[in-house]
């Protein structure tokens, strides 16, 4: 800061520097009379300008680099936040795209060019004031009487155009989202025979996008026109009151020339700062959606958190402390609506459990929960620990939809636990079932796979976890629903093995088979709707 | 493919007549810029000599003109600008989009998802500053220049061409060190900015699952290490730009002294008064201002490049051998529902008929294709008359999902498949497309409300016939408990079941009313006891009229279909329906 605070000085006395030396060589050869040592200020003449061009260089680099800094926090500081599960409802994937993405560029013109302009401007414009009112104080006057009307004038365009800006910046998600919409459901779309069409949808939105942002633009660079405006009358204003009082005799030529040279460099850094102004405040928006989001904590009401409300519990005797799985009077809740009626489970080590419901009633909420994925009310213990958000590495998921990623498909696999034996890979492989070779690599989001396999693939993973990481709690969102019934029973028995090897392995299904297989099925009644 | 990009960039330049207002602004705006600084010089020089105050006049009326023109004529300029640029974009945008649609959706599968947001949003937006940062000022820039050296020629010859010399050297000079210290960091910049949102979007998708299994820190670490190899190529980029923007600054004054050294000869020698002299001085400053436009130029220009290329290579050149050919253009407008050839139910007959996914389409071309683990079709004879009801079953892997993929001509076919005797090749595959639906294992169901969801299927439908198909597929109450056709979605179907989004993705089936349906294990998540239900249901909707081939590994409830078709990967045999 110190660096920057002397370079925008030195900036501000070169510029002083040059427009002395110019105008005293001017000034000079018209009268006739060369100043003494006349080569002595053309060289100050080409060295200011050389200092005044590398200090302006230097600060740019300062300034681009503060931003990344900025950027960079920001973003990391979005990502640990979106991993927090349960209050994460509005966040789309389009939204952190964006967000992520295009939306953390737009600071870079805020933090990398608004921001040490307007330092630049706080520092230097004092200065070359000064210089002005020094050398004639009439024009020193006109330019502190027109330089406070600038930020005024900028603070109410600023007003008017904040509320336009926000209204773009959605445009903007909209116009991601359709285009993330149409990708993905491109084959729908084609079966239905409309995917031409979506050219026109298209062709209309970025239209829409158009025109709003034109007028946006109409008031947003209004703030340039009054910066501009300001900058070249004041400069005119300086120039006829100079010309009038040198033919009235009353100053001389040469603070006169000086003045008149140095007059637009007073406006400069102000001018950039208008510059910067329109892509700045884009970014400003942008950095507020960021800063919503890591505000944005879960919308629990009190008492819904789980590790906290799951304390000791008075009645628990201290026997079966300690032991397996235990569920009481257990509800997840999603956005404030209970999703499942009261579970009551218990399940001892090596115990494999099958929890059936209908469609609907809240099975994978009840996995959501055990992971910390969902608040909750209730109590949710493994071996007397409330599970919860902090106790991850004792579970082993697989969800019902793959979410596997680019890689191989060992790579997926060995999600977490790259450090693992090689073997449980192998182990792993074949309780899930995967007939493919682990080598074989995946497309982004698992691409190449057809559902079953990538759903085997998901399997084996949370397999592999168990095995690497000890997990003693292995929970399995519908792994058969794609299996044929042979692959299914295969499973079935490899699963009951997983569970004698001293873990408690709960699925969730809705087939017969897995459900013979397990050593007891758990009922989810239907939750009743309020 | 330089000739594609090429081709992106030519796009992106607005036609003549919305280009040239914005020039013509633009030149009012320099010249305006130019004629403050000569004439408040000159009136300050003239007023030096004093004189009758009445020959200033002419010098102050000057001064406030140009002052007040500049101001307005570059906002005036910068509106026109951007609309004539942002009038490409949707052109470039539809283009692309239009390329993708012979690809889809299987030739595109491969294709990052995010990468693909990142090319279409921010590589086109990129794409306006081909109109906004090049071809607009450089123009402009120019055309004054010119100018602005005729007047300077017209005064003092030597000053001109001294001036000339030092903006040229400058330019010069500027455009060296862009080209030396930003060429590779603009090259990658795009790419960069595209495998990051590419790497984001990943990981927001696969957050859950990277959070269940603690590697949602490694992933960060990714994003953090790809942001920081983006920042240094932005960084790199921006110091470029400093420079080149520091030397201009610096080639104004070098400018204004050689032109100073060569018209002092002619003012010794009397051949100019003193403010002609002033103005010789000065207007170097205000010229070397407008030509500052071009290195910034030149430099976006490579940026700009890499742009056009990424739009340009968005989607593979070529179709895959894979993927059905796309008719040709002469019947483009065939997305106008006209009266479909056979809309009756035809008659279809596979003969050896067989298929494979094209290769993942890894993006970086050195990684070169990596073969599909997707389960290729082995060569199948199958017959369907009209109205009939026939289960494939089989193992995962043999090749269900694409024969069904083969039937709506997602996928190219080897052999021959023949709907009433004609070869599906010779039709349009939307044709066959308007005959033959199908219902995805995993249907997509769109962020929009259920009627949003449903309507694409029938534009004509009305809510009464909605809400009936929707109870077709035993989905009425739970409807109703969600607020009707209102009810959202949520994203990717998220605020619905799996069983739930496959009624909704029947229903729209339903609603299309295609004389062939496929439905791709609809059951999949659906209970056991109401999956028997729901297939009941289906096909009792579906009519003895239409065709339905079923695909379910679990088989279906007897007597609901007519035969079965066992596929077992390698070989189909046929094989009597059990009573």
């Amino acid at each position: 800061m110190a660096a920057g605070g002397a370079l925008a000085l030195l900036q501000a006395g070169a510029t002083v520097a040059f427009a002395w030396a110019l105008s005293t060589l001017v000034v000079g050869l018209i009268a006739g009379e060369p100043p003494v040592g006349a080569s002595t200020i053309v060289l100050v003449l080409l060295a200011a300008a050389s200092v005044r061009a590398l200090s302006g260089w230097l600060w740019e680099w300062l300034g681009s680099a503060g931003a990344m800094r900025v950027k960079a926090e920001l973003r990391d500081a979005l990502l640990t936040r979106l991993e927090d599960r349960t209050g994460r409802r509005g966040v789309t994937t389009a939204r952190a795209a964006t967000l992520l993405g295009p939306g953390l560029d737009a600071l870079d013109e805020y933090f990398g060019r608004y921001l040490p302009q307007l330092v630049l401007t706080a520092i230097a414009t004092p200065v070359l004031v000064v210089a002005v009112w020094t050398a004639d104080w009439v024009s020193g006057l006109i330019l502190v009487i027109v330089l406070p009307l600038i930020p005024v004038f900028m603070a109410l365009i600023g007003l008017a155009t904040e509320v336009v800006q926000r209204r773009q910046w959605d445009r903007l998600q909209a116009l991601s989202r359709g285009f993330l919409e149409v990708l993905g459901g491109l084959s729908t779309l084609m079966v239905f025979g409309r995917a031409e069409r979506q050219s026109r949808r298209i062709r209309t939105v970025t239209d829409e996008y158009r025109s709003s942002t034109m007028k946006v633009l109409r008031v947003t660079f209004l703030s340039g026109f009054t910066l501009e405006l300001a900058g070249s009358l004041s400069v005119a204003l300086v120039a006829v009151s100079i010309g009038l009082r040198l033919v009235a005799g009353d100053m001389a030529f040469a603070p006169g020339l000086f003045v008149l040279i140095l007059a637009p460099d007073v406006f400069l850094p102000i001018r950039n700062v208008g510059a910067a102004f329109h892509s700045a405040t884009a970014g400003l928006e942008a950095s507020r959606d960021a800063l919503d989001l890591l505000e944005d904590r879960p919308t629990s009401a009190s008492g819904l958190r789980t590790d906290a409300a799951a304390s000791v519990d008075a009645d628990r005797g201290a026997a079966d402390a300690g032991e397996g799985l235990r569920v009481r009077d257990l509800v997840v809740v999603r956005d404030g609506t209970p999703v499942c009626a009261p579970l009551e489970l218990d399940a001892a080590r090596g115990e494999f459990v099958a929890l059936v419901g209908a469609s609907g009633s809240g099975k994978s909420s009840v996995l959501a929960a055990m992971l910390g994925f969902a608040d909750r009310t209730g109590e949710l213990e493994l071996d007397g620990v409330a599970l919860g958000a902090g106790t991850r590495r004792l579970v082993a998921w697989a969800g019902q939809a793959p979410q596997l990623v680019e890689g191989t498909i060992a790579e997926n696999i060995r999600l977490g636990s790259e450090d693992a034996d090689p073997d449980l890979l192998a182990r792993a492989v074949a309780v899930g079932g995967v007939d493919l070779d682990a080598s074989t690599r995946l497309g982004p989001s698992g691409a190449g796979l057809s559902g079953g396999q990538a759903q085997r693939v998901a399997v084996a993973r949370a397999v592999h976890r168990a095995l690497a990481t000890d997990a003693p709690l292995v929970l399995l969102d519908e792994p058969t629903s794609a299996l044929d019934p042979e692959r299914e029973r295969t499973m079935a028995v490899a699963l009951r093995d997983l569970a004698r090897s001293g873990r408690i392995v709960l699925v969730t299904t809705h087939r017969g088979g897995l459900g013979d297989a397990a050593d007891r099925v758990v009922r989810l009644r239907e939750a009743v709707r309020a | 493919m330089p000739d594609r990009s090429r081709s992106v960039l030519r796009q992106a330049v607005p036609p003549v007549r919305r280009l040239l207002p914005s020039v013509l602004l633009g030149v009012l705006a320099g010249l305006s810029s130019v004629a403050l600084l000569a004439s408040s010089a000159w009136l300050i020089a003239r007023a030096a000599e004093q004189p009758p105050i009445l020959f200033l006049s002419l010098g102050v009326v000057g001064v406030r003109a140009f002052a007040i023109g500049r101001a307005v004529f570059r906002y005036l300029e910068r509106l026109a600008g951007h609309d004539a640029a942002f009038r490409q974009l949707a052109e470039i945008r539809v283009g692309v989009f239009e390329r993708m649609l012979p690809l889809a959706p299987d030739g595109l599968a491969s294709s990052r998802r995010g990468d693909l947001l990142s090319r279409f949003v921010g590589d086109v937006d990129e794409l306006q500053n081909v109109s906004l940062r090049i071809v607009q000022p450089v123009a402009s820039a120019a055309i004054v220049l010119a100018a602005a050296f005729a007047g300077l020629a017209w005064l003092a010859p030597g000053a001109a061409v001294a001036v000339a010399v030092v903006l040229v050297l400058g330019i010069g000079g500027a455009v060296l060190a862009q080209v030396l210290l930003a060429a590779r960091a603009d090259d990658r910049l795009a790419p960069l900015r595209g495998e990051l949102q590419a790497a984001i979007v990943e990981h927001v998708q696969a957050l859950d699952v990277l959070v269940a299994f603690d590697a949602a820190a490694a992933g960060r670490d990714r994003i953090r290490r790809l942001g920081r190899d983006l920042e240094r190529a932005t960084r790199a980029r921006a110091s470029a730009v400093g420079l080149a923007a520091a030397a201009m600054s610096a080639v104004g004054a070098f400018a204004a002294a050689a032109s100073l050294g060569a018209a002092q000869p002619l003012l010794d020698g009397g051949r100019i008064d003193g403010p002609t002299f002033a103005v010789l001085c000065l207007v170097p400053l205000a010229i070397a201002e407008v030509a500052a436009a071009i290195p910034v130029a030149l430099g976006s220009l490579r940026v700009v490049r890499a742009s056009a290329r990424r739009v340009a290579d968005a989607v593979p050149d070529s179709v895959p051998p894979e993927i059905p050919a796309r008719p040709t253009a002469a019947d483009r407008d065939a997305s106008e529902p006209r009266v479909p050839a056979m809309r009756r139910v035809p008659t279809i007959e596979l003969r050896g008929a067989s298929a494979r996914w094209p290769a993942v389409a890894v993006d970086d071309p050195t990684d070169g294709a990596e073969a599909s683990a997707l389960p290729s079709l082995a060569p199948l004879d199958l017959d369907l008359a009209p109205g009939e009801r026939v289960l494939v079953t089989g193992p995962s892997g043999a090749g269900k999902t694409t024969l069904a993929h083969v039937l709506v001509r997602f996928l190219e076919y080897g052999g021959s498949y023949r709907l009433d005797g004609v070869e599906a090749r010779e039709h349009d595959p939307r044709e066959v497309r308007r005959v033959v639906g199908l219902v995805e294992q995993r249907p997509w169901l769109f962020d929009e409300d259920l009627r949003q969801n449903l309507v694409f299927a029938r534009d004509t439908a009305t809510d009464a016939e909605l809400l009936d198909v929707l109870d077709r597929v035993g989905l009425a109450e739970w409807v109703a408990a969600r607020g009707g056709l209102d009810s959202r979605v949520g994203e990717r179907g998220e605020l619905v079941s799996g069983g739930q989004a496959q009624r909704i993705a029947l229903a729209r089936a339903m609603l299309a009313d295609f004389p062939v349906l496929v439905l791709d294990e609809p059951t999949a998540s659906v209970d056991p006891a109401q999956a028997d239900a729901l297939l009941r249901d289906l096909l009792a909707a579906a009519g003895r009229e239409r065709t339905v081939l079923l695909i379910s590994h679990t088989g279906a409830p007897a007597g609901l279909v007519d035969r079965t078709i066992e596929l077992a990967g390698n070989a189909a045999r046929r094989r009597p329906d059990l009573p």
